[in-house]
């Protein structure tokens, strides 16, 4: 309790501090040791918490009511601060928001603070939900403090810089910047430990005029703007926070959370009202979590200082929002048209946003989509009010704010010493700023490979939305983590590059820096590896405590198998076992490069750098076609969701949610399983796949009237690059090959082991980024256009390779892909047009004509041989083996459709199989190369159509 | 000897500056008629993947660099293989004042297929031809040889340079940066055509 209190006071101490302080020294000290103690006491209170689980604290009658008093000084007070700059600035429509904001904050003020008896008894309580937030606030939060003190000397030194250049003087506002932050995280403690909707909405405003003044902090012309953006949206949802407190409060309904929670239990006619309370202050936390239509003032929010974009608009303030949701998230499932309306914004967002990602080419710009992406579909889970989705929604919450710190400060540092936060001048980062682009690397990757803790969250998602039948969101989940993909992978890519005659640029970044880098790295690494135990330890409690429920998302053995991956990725990222001693080569450039690195002789004699770009797609997924159409149908959501409050009478909204869960949980065939199942698989696959494709090779001659090579013409080939002399163009692009080399494999036994077929999808992939890493990090532009191609393709198939697994989960209730077996019919007779859809894509997943935009082993399209171009010897030879045991995999893949409880089905599935490649050869024969156009609008056009078509009758099946 | 190397031959090739006629019967070999693909001959188009290099054409100031920087883009074991008439000694072209002559003025040449325009068939038994000195260079390779000590580089006395008022014979000019200079033995006399002759015109 003290503890608490000391916590939410203290950080007041540094932000005074900060005022008071004079020179960078005693800024440091008072930064330094103010960090230090708040992340020492956060550490304490979770220990203690521990200690002694879940308690709310009791505050005398008194107390309480002077800190109620308190409150509402301080909301006035802000409403004071708001009004002053709007009367400055001569903002008119911030000037009405904060006069009736003002008007009702006084109004509310003069209807609580005199009942003294709807005083609350435990206005303070720590949980599970807390302490995670408490952790993250306290201890990624400090980081980026202790992270500002170095990185805002080099902001100030370059806003004296280019104001010396005016003829002017830079006035130094770095005092306030810092104490405003300090002053956050305060009000950050309140907000996730106050019981007290009162106090709560206090922190909130506080959380709000922060934003507010950070991102005004330049005073820029934009920079007031966008402040402005940022506080008339805000206060939008201020407002609604306010409507919602006098609503309960004019019905006497307690102003508490917990009471809520309680109330809604209680199925009679005041509880029937709670519905509108509810919308507002889901809409209010929609406008938090900077949802659409929403969404833009965190956009703009991007103009101020680094440090503020990586704690107010990525891991914490935002955070707010939806940890007010998670909450609430009890209560969606008993008044639906709350949840409709959190869980179609959300999911709109999340696909929108990840989709306008990547048209962007500025870092910061991209980091806020992803933002804004990423609380889309933490408020898609928690709208589903199922114990599944909220499991999937505070992992996502907890690995997000790890990951967007981290990287947010890794741009930030870039900035500075790059002078850019265009994606595209990050080209061979990874030997400019060799830790830096590591880390921020490793921050990618946790944003969306597998298995680090976000994508795990989004299998969560996908699982909880399968077992709760939400088939709109499965779909939208496909297609946005698809995008997603997408826009983290070229940058990955970009960032990958090895130049060999680059400078190192990042020996002075400041040690302050480099300490909050290192430590929120190795927190994210901390996460994931420790993730199987956060999930017992503590999200698990919180639901079994709030919904009476553990759910069950992610088996055990998939979790350790992904704790041993993460830690190979890190160890393969981050320590250099991995140099190889290969003879130095130069890059191709159909014989006409020079000495100099990337350039060549052009036609006209002169030296020439051969540059290449990402693709952003503009044309079709730009912001300006699909920003105001998701904003128009989510303003359309909201109004529908309040008027439906307004004209349906509350006892007809409020009813039990009709989600009916499935699911049988098998536990897959364990980890032993797993292992078995890889070593069969890698000494039986490249065997089979080998054989497929000399088949493939003879199949293919024969169709073109020749004999063609001998039926082992592929190995004898691989035999041959084995033999071959080293050589490398940089040190890393075999490691990486290996890499995928093993993902495949690894991918390949999980599914022979009949274990999860989505975290085998997952392999794939993730085995799919190394190939891309491999291929870029060479620096060739033949490889990188192959590159990009290949981060399209997987962009097409992904969407149809998800919604297999859905299918086999909707045909046999699991995951599993040993569940056919026992099937009484195979699936095929369940999910036939998803099977369509997974024999449309893949042609493209076996990178075959028309779609062998990257790469084709018979190289009858590509010229240079595209992603594979600087790959030589064994390097090749481990693409080559990684095809064949894609191609074994994809065709079990098919297989797996046909197999039933019958042992005569295996025939039939074989049958099925080699039907299938005899086919996918046709076509390969038949169709010249199309472009990456057709080949998205393929994979993405049979997945939804046959997707939806195959999933809509779920939606339909629970009102039969 | 075994034959790992022979038996999975893939091909780049390079018009010089050739009349295209060799490079349409280069590639004609690869159609179905002609089927190279029978001994696994692929057309790789990326001097990293290839271990036979077919040239038609002779070889000019202009791309003299060209060809060179392809050979030395070739990862060992390695063959080249002049297609041609031109290719094997600059044939109609030889006195042009900007041809150098043939491809082993550049390159070491380890097979030579005359012919203008040269013959699909003549195409595939070079291609045969070099396989062997493949695995030969292979064997060498694993031995712990130099594979430069194999084949046309073995007598090859380093082609021509260019000079700055004109061509020079690498071995006059000091064999400064001219490919496999180190390990080849300049035997000299291979050539019936000295280069410092042509630098007199």
């Amino acid at each position: 309790m003290t503890l608490l209190y000391f916590l939410t006071l203290f950080p007041l101490v540094p932000a005074l501090g900060m005022l008071l302080a004079r020179g960078d020294r005693a800024r440091d000290a008072v930064g330094l040791v103010g960090s230090g103690i708040i992340m020492a006491v956060t550490v304490v209170v979770a220990v203690m918490f521990f200690g002694t689980g879940p308690q709310s604290f009791e505050v005398a009658p008194g107390t309480s009511h002077v800190l109620s008093i308190f409150s509402s000084v301080i909301d006035v007070i802000l409403c004071a601060v708001i009004l002053y700059n709007a009367y400055k600035y001569r903002n008119a429509l911030t000037g009405v928001l904060g006069v009736v904001q003002l008007v009702g904050s006084l109004a509310f003020a003069a209807m609580t603070l005199p009942a003294t008896e709807a005083v609350t008894a435990t206005p303070l309580y720590l949980d599970y939900m807390s302490a995670i937030m408490v952790l993250a606030v306290g201890i990624v939060g400090s980081l980026i403090c202790v992270y500002a003190l170095g990185y805002m000397k080099d902001f100030q030194a370059h806003d004296e810089h280019e104001a010396a250049l005016r003829g002017q003087t830079a006035p130094d506002r770095r005092p306030q910047f810092l104490a405003l932050m300090f002053l956050f995280l305060s009000a950050m403690f309140v907000i996730v430990t106050s019981d007290n909707l009162e106090w709560l909405f206090c922190g909130w405003e506080i959380t709000t005029v922060c934003s507010f003044l950070m991102i005004g902090y330049t005073r820029t012309p934009e920079a007031i703007k966008n402040a402005f953006t940022q506080i008339i949206l805000n206060m939008l949802g201020g407002i609604a926070f306010l409507a919602g407190l006098m609503f309960l409060h004019f019905n006497g309904m307690p102003l508490t959370i917990s009471g809520m929670i309680e109330l809604s239990g209680a199925g009679t006619a005041q509880s029937a009202l709670l519905v509108m309370p509810v919308v507002l202050l889901s809409l209010a936390a929609l406008t938090k979590a900077a949802q659409m239509p929403f969404h833009t003032w965190l956009l703009g929010a991007m103009v101020a200082p680094t440090p503020t974009s990586a704690l107010l608009h990525s891991s914490t303030m935002v955070k707010a929002g939806v940890f007010l949701m998670v909450k609430l998230s009890p209560l969606y499932a008993t008044y639906p048209v709350t949840g409709f309306m959190v869980t179609s914004v959300g999911a709109i967002t999340f696909l929108l946003a990840a989709l306008m990602a990547i048209s962007q080419s500025n870092a910061k710009r991209v980091l806020a989509y992803s933002t804004i992406s990423n609380l889309g579909l933490i408020s898609a889970c928690l709208g589903v009010g199922a114990p599944e989705a909220v499991w999937a929604a505070i992992f996502l919450i907890l690995f997000h704010t790890v990951a967007k710190s981290l990287l947010f400060l890794c741009v930030g540092t870039a900035e500075h010493h790059i002078g850019s936060r265009n994606i595209e001048d990050m080209d061979g980062m990874f030997s400019r700023m060799p830790h830096l682009t590591r880390l921020m690397m490793l921050g990618i990757m946790g944003m969306f490979v597998a298995p680090f803790g976000m994508l795990v969250s989004k299998w969560g998602a996908l699982v909880a939305f399968a077992q709760t039948g939400n088939v709109l969101m499965i779909m939208v989940l496909a297609f946005g983590s698809a995008a997603t993909f997408f826009f983290w992978g070229k940058w990955l890519a970009k960032l990958s590059g090895v130049d060999p005659t680059a400078q190192n640029v990042e020996v002075n970044v400041h040690k302050t820096e480099w300490t909050a880098l290192n430590t929120i790295a190795a927190l994210l690494v901390l996460c994931c590896v420790a993730f199987p135990l956060i999930s017992s330890g503590l999200v698990s409690p919180y639901l079994a405590m709030v919904f009476g429920r553990v759910p069950h998302v992610i088996g055990k053995d998939a979790m350790y198998l992904m704790v041993v991956i993460v830690a190979f990725i890190a160890v393969v990222l981050l320590t250099s076992f991995r140099v190889s001693n290969k003879p130095h080569v130069n890059v191709y450039l159909s014989g006409v490069g020079t000495e100099s690195y990337r350039h060549f002789r052009g036609s006209m004699g002169h030296e020439v750098k051969a540059e290449k770009r990402n693709l952003y797609l503009e044309d079709a997924l730009g912001e300006k076609r699909l920003g105001p159409a998701g904003s128009v149908v989510c303003c359309a959501i909201i109004l529908f969701a309040l008027l439906c409050c307004a004209w349906i009478g509350p006892e007809r909204l409020a009813m039990s949610a009709p989600s009916v869960l499935r699911g049988k949980y098998f536990e897959g065939s364990g980890v032993v399983g797993i292992f078995i199942g890889t070593v069969a698989f890698a000494l039986i696959a490249p065997l089979v796949g080998g054989l497929i494709d000399g088949l493939d090779r003879k199949l293919s001659a024969r169709m073109q009237g020749r004999v063609g090579p001998r039926l082992l013409q592929p190995f004898y080939d691989v035999a041959k690059l084995l033999r071959k002399a080293p050589a490398s163009v940089n040190t890393m692009d075999d490691t990486y090959m290996a890499c995928a080399l093993i993902f495949t494999v690894v991918g390949g036994g999980i599914f022979v082991s009949g274990s999860n077929t989505l975290l085998c999808a997952f392999m794939v992939t993730l085995a799919a980024i190394f190939v891309v890493l491999a291929s870029a990090s060479t620096q060739s532009p033949f490889a990188q256009v192959g590159a990009d191609r290949e981060l399209l393709q997987v962009m097409s198939y992904e969407p149809a390779v998800l919604l297999m697994s859905v299918g086999l989960y909707l045909a046999t209730d699991s995951f599993d892909s040993i569940a056919v077996t026992g099937q009484s019919a195979p699936i095929v007779v369940y999910s036939a047009p998803i099977f369509l859809a997974l024999l449309a894509v893949l042609t493209i997943k076996l990178r075959k004509s028309p779609f062998d935009l990257s790469y084709s082993h018979h190289a009858h399209q590509e010229i240079v041989q595209g992603i594979a171009t600087e790959m030589s010897g064994g390097t090749l030879a481990k693409m080559t083996l990684m095809h064949w045991c894609e191609t074994v995999l994809f065709l079990m893949w098919v297989g797996m459709f046909f197999v039933w409880d019958n042992p005569v089905s295996w025939v039939v599935a074989l049958v099925v199989m080699a039907a299938t490649y005899f086919v996918e050869v046709l076509i390969d024969n038949t169709f010249a190369r199309s472009t990456w156009r057709s080949c998205f609008k393929l994979g993405w056009g049979v997945a939804l159509v046959f997707g939806l078509l195959n999933l809509m009758p779920i939606l339909v099946d629970v009102f039969i | 000897m075994d034959h790992k190397m022979s038996r999975s031959p893939w091909v780049i090739h390079y018009d010089g500056s050739s009349c295209n006629g060799c490079d349409i019967e280069v590639l004609a070999s690869l159609t179905p008629l002609f089927d190279a693909e029978r001994f696994g001959v692929v057309n790789t188009g990326n001097p990293k993947h290839a271990d036979i290099f077919l040239v038609t054409g002779s070889v000019n100031a202009q791309n003299l660099p060209v060809v060179r920087q392809i050979y030395n883009q070739m990862l060992e074991p390695k063959c080249v293989v002049a297609c041609g008439i031109c290719a094997c000694s600059g044939g109609v072209f030889r006195d042009a004042y900007n041809v150098i002559g043939g491809v082993d003025r550049a390159i070491p040449v380890d097979v030579y297929a005359p012919g203008c325009a040269i013959r699909p068939e003549t195409v595939i038994d070079a291609i045969v031809e070099a396989c062997g000195i493949l695995d030969q260079k292979e064997a060498v390779l694993r031995a712990g040889g130099d594979p430069l000590t194999v084949g046309g580089a073995a007598t090859w006395d380093g082609g021509v340079e260019l000079g700055e008022s004109g061509f020079v014979a690498a071995a006059e000019a000091g064999a400064g940066d001219a490919p496999a200079a180190d390990g080849a033995v300049a035997a000299g006399g291979t050539s019936d055509e000295p280069a410092a002759a042509k630098e007199a015109e």
